[in-house]
């Protein structure tokens, strides 16, 4: 492990590594360590074409690119020497004397590098008097985003992205010089699963995407840290939130499970949170179709009493639930506490999929499947089986994932019930069976943690509040507990509460309480759960 | 300090005579023996020590020594080896070249062929500049002939050695010309330089490790196998040894390739051989080593051409292209066909010679047209400034020194633009 010295502080690093790389791994690059650049970028090849992260270093009398200078041991090296401030301000001047100044309409503004850089290491007066380039500000280049030609600084981070993560390979630098830009073959447009991710890593304006370009000034968001619940990988986002809305998400870096990206079906996956179809409140659904608004608290009395009407005539042992992998690890365990009480073991589950691929996207189309296998439940096929025999006359169901899996004729099946409550977060045929339909809570309105596909545990935090009443799936069973007169449900419901009891009844979730779990999330102990 | 008789010429001392371009006419003059002799009885390591005594530096512009150039390549053979011959030939002013690839093919193909057998290459590329038409079909003969021979090919001259020799031809950027650059559009990419390290010799054409050495840099192998160090180091100077061939064009009366030692002087050069600027003109500036490296004003010609003489006065040799510039000649105009040439051939990936070489040529312009200021000629030279040594590769710094250059030499034609708002050069060649 070579030493070497940044500003007068040591560092141990890594063998092999370049001095950016180094810095990177240590956490401390631009926290701690300032090395400006632009074409580098720590899950991408190396560029070394931007040329703003030179650094001096002892011993070598030209000044180094930090992206490609291999660390060597005693390296001593000075980020903020007087030679490398001028070097960083005439490649700043550089890149501005073309640049547009129309920050006031660009989308960046607030969250571009060009800015940042701009005011921390430029000239704050422009000395060039001729005409800046004029090019393109419209270029369509696939059903995703959109280019402009003048913002580019051809840091070709996008261009090395399309070829190197999702291998399509899409753009390329068209022309040479200054006419250099960015271009897409004719019919040969930026379309696959990932696109979206260029905009992410476009230091500049260049690239947006056509969801987000001029819905809101940045600066007017709160950036949450979430996890994307389309399917089991459960990539790290960042939730962009004003007033009350989720208006994007953009990948949030974790090396454990998405790197620095995430699939488009994903990014776009924030707009299910606010969505026309979401059950926007409790209600009581009478047999002709029609629906009754009911307050959560009458709506508790009506589920509680229609299963005690079941209890009341087939025992506790024909009460079943359909657990869901779109709920949260506490949902879940609330909901295994609440058959436990109620002396049922009469469960299942089962998780929609989708296209996957060896980069990001897992075949199960849910975020949670994999904590529903931790907490116990099994498939959902035996338990239908149950209710088509009548063993089970009363069912409390989560979601609505069923049609999925077992088609239109699962409503057959539900509809012998005695008994149908849904906890659900958004409309389905299955709203038309229940006597009592909850609105649930999706991951994004609510404390909690999720389980993904190779076992990590990560956390979720409220970034809205739905503007009508609905409550989390724990929420509502830790009531219907309560109004079943179960025991071990007293109190109000509180998830870090339910996270510390699973931790501590949970061998496997040891450490991940959301007390206890880092930003990172924290895996399973024990095997992989796949 | 020059040690060789007055003209000596070695490399294109039988270019005149049509037969040398051919095989049998190669033979006749001796040809083919040195590399006989190379394959036969020395080593590789042998050559690349004779090599390195001899002193040979590169004679592509970066004059870097060829024999320790060879020396970096991997010994050992866990995977292919390659060398290239850049025959690219892309700097304004230069065209020696293209004699020796018209007039004297074998003599490059032999020395390739040694450069093979030192340094374990199995095939060499030749890059050839795509305008270089002609030029490519001569050497594609001699090399048909070579394989025909038995020369080239699965056992070259019988020895067991194998080596292929292959032309790809360039589209026509001068960008390929650097080595790295050449490397990409030889391998079907679009010629841009490659960071480093990792180097060629590590990393080279398609992965494998590689040499690229300059057209006349392989016509200098043969002669130094078959007369030995001592002879070469004979001609030129101490530091500098062996001919060049220098391609003189621009205002003078005997424009042409003249081989002669390294250290003869710019002036005798300019006067004697290339027989001085047209009747009742002066020569006002002279670029000595193709357009990229600083002009020298008339009062300083009495510069030996090697590079140790010629850094003293902040230039190079580059390529050895003499280009010479009478007194009719604006040099702001000659400023704007510089910056504009180096504009329109940057690659575009570093952001110093992207936009650099275009602020460049547009403050150019602008003095030209006569809307600059003063203040102008400051940026400028700043810009270069920011320009130089900062980038992938060294075209940035062929593009800022000619500008630093110029404004060194002929600051007063630049002033005398602000000044009077308009060139003051009216009989100076056409924009």
């Amino acid at each position: 492990m070579p030493k070497i010295v940044v500003d007068g502080v040591s560092y141990e690093v890594a063998e092999g590594r370049t001095i950016l790389q180094a810095l990177d791994d240590l956490g401390v690059l631009m926290n701690g360590v300032d090395i400006p650049h632009y074409c580098w970028h720590p899950k991408l090849t190396i560029d070394g074409s931007c040329r703003l992260c030179q650094v001096e270093v002892e011993g070598i009398p030209k000044l180094q690119i930090a992206c490609n200078t291999l660390v060597t041991e005693g390296m001593v090296i000075h980020t903020q020497s007087e030679r490398v401030r001028k070097a960083r301000e005439g490649v700043m001047e550089l890149l501005l004397i073309n640049h547009p100044l129309d920050c006031p309409i660009c989308d960046q503004a607030g969250e571009c590098k060009l800015q940042d850089y701009a005011f921390e290491y430029g000239v704050p007066h422009a000395r060039t008097r001729e005409p800046r380039r004029a090019a393109k500000k419209r270029v369509d280049l696939g059903p995703t985003i959109v280019f402009d030609q003048e913002r580019c600084i051809l840091c070709r981070r996008c261009v090395r992205f399309c070829r190197e993560v999702p291998g399509t390979g899409e753009l390329a630098v068209f022309q040479r010089g200054d006419r250099s830009t960015i271009e897409t073959a004719p019919g040969q447009p930026l379309d696959n699963d990932y696109s979206m991710n260029v905009a992410d890593i476009c230091p500049v304006g260049a690239l947006t995407t056509k969801d987000f370009r001029f819905k809101i000034r940045v600066w007017f968001l709160e950036e949450l840290p979430g996890v994307c619940t389309g399917c089991a990988n459960g990539c790290n986002v960042y939730m962009g939130v004003a007033n009350n809305r989720v208006y994007r998400y953009v990948a949030r870096r974790n090396d454990e499970v998405n790197q620095t990206w995430i699939c488009d079906d994903g990014r776009l996956s924030y707009k299910r949170i606010g969505a026309e179809d979401r059950i926007d409140g409790h209600a009581l659904q009478a047999p002709d179709g029609r629906r009754q608004q009911l307050s959560f608290d009458a709506a508790i009395a009506q589920a509680a009493a229609a299963l005690r009407g079941v209890i009341e005539r087939k025992g506790p042992g024909a009460i079943g639930a359909i657990a869901s992998p779109h709920a949260t690890n506490e949902d879940l365990f609330v909901l295994r506490r609440f058959l436990e009480a109620l002396g049922s073991s009469q469960a299942g589950f089962t998780v929609p999929t989708w296209r996957a691929d060896a980069l990001l996207r897992k075949p199960e189309a849910a975020a949670n499947g994999a904590g529903c296998r931790a907490l116990g439940f099994g498939d959902a096929a035996p338990l239908l089986e149950r209710v088509r025999g009548g063993a089970v006359a009363g069912l409390v169901v989560l979601g609505h994932d069923l049609l999925a899996t077992f088609g239109p004729s699962v409503l057959e099946t539900l509809r012998t019930l005695d008994a149908l409550v849904l906890l659900d977060s958004h409309r389905s045929e299955l709203e038309g069976l229940a006597q009592v339909v909850f609105a649930a809570r999706v991951p994004a309105e609510k404390h909690g943690t999720l389980t993904n596909h190779a076992g990590r545990v990560q956390r979720v935090v409220p970034a809205v509040e739905p503007p009508f009443e609905a409550q989390a799936e724990g929420e509502i069973l830790w009531r219907l507990a309560q109004a079943l007169e179960l025991p071990g449900f007293a109190g109000e419901w509180d998830p870090y509460a339910v996270s510390r009891e699973l931790a501590a009844a949970e061998p496997a979730f040891t450490g991940c309480d959301l007390d206890s779990l880092p930003s990172e999330g924290a895996p399973l102990r024990g095997a992989r759960i796949d | 300090m020059q040690k060789a008789p007055y003209v000596t010429s070695y490399l294109t001392e039988h270019t005149g005579d049509d037969a040398f371009a051919t095989l049998d006419g190669y033979r006749a003059r001796g040809g083919w023996e040195a590399a006989r002799r190379a394959l036969t009885e020395m080593s590789p390591d042998q050559v690349i020590e004779l090599v390195k005594s001899s002193g040979l530096q590169g004679r592509g512009g970066a004059g870097f020594s060829t024999g320790l150039k060879w020396s970096f390549m991997p010994k050992g053979a866990d995977k292919p080896k390659y060398l290239v011959c850049n025959a690219d030939e892309s700097e304004p002013g230069s065209f020696k070249d293209r004699l020796l690839l018209e007039r004297a093919p074998h003599q490059i193909l032999e020395g390739i062929l040694i450069g093979a057998w030192a340094t374990g290459a199995e095939k060499t590329f030749v890059y050839v500049r795509g305008e270089y038409a002609y030029p490519a079909a001569v050497l594609q003969r001699a090399i048909d002939e070579c394989y025909q021979a038995g020369i080239l090919g699965p056992s070259c001259l019988g020895t067991g050695f194998r080596h292929d020799v292959v032309i790809t031809r360039g589209a026509g950027a001068y960008i390929c010309g650097e080595e790295t650059g050449l490397l990409e559009s030889l391998e079907g990419k679009k010629g841009q330089p490659r960071k480093k390290p990792p180097f060629p010799a590590q990393f080279g054409a398609f992965g494998m490790p590689t040499t690229v050495n300059n057209v006349e840099t392989f016509s200098h192998v043969p002669h130094i196998v078959r007369k030995g160090a001592e002879w070469f180091r004979g001609f030129g100077t101490e530091k500098s040894p062996g001919t060049t061939i220098f391609g003189v064009s621009g205002h003078v009366r005997r424009p042409g390739l003249y081989e002669l030692p390294l250290g003869t002087r710019l002036d005798e050069i300019v006067f004697q051989h290339a027989g001085g600027p047209p009747e009742g003109r002066k020569v006002k500036g002279v670029i000595p080593g193709g357009m990229s490296m600083p002009i020298l004003p008339a009062s300083q010609l009495d510069v030996p051409m090697a590079n140790e003489f010629l850094r003293e006065r902040k230039t190079m040799l580059g390529t050895g292209g003499v280009m010479v510039m009478d007194d009719t000649t604006c040099m702001v105009r000659v400023g704007c066909v510089i910056t504009y040439f180096f504009r329109d051939e940057s690659c575009g990936q570093c952001t110093q010679c992207r936009e650099g070489t275009g602020w460049l040529h547009k403050l150019m312009q602008r003095i030209e047209r006569g809307a600059g200021t003063l203040e102008d000629l400051e940026l400028m030279l700043d810009v270069a400034g920011k320009m130089e040594g900062q980038t992938i590769c060294a075209f940035a710094d062929a593009a800022a020194w000619p500008v630093q250059g110029l404004l060194r030499h002929f600051r007063e034609d630049f002033e005398a633009h602000v000044k009077h708002g308009k060139c003051p050069f009216p009989e100076s060649f056409e924009l």
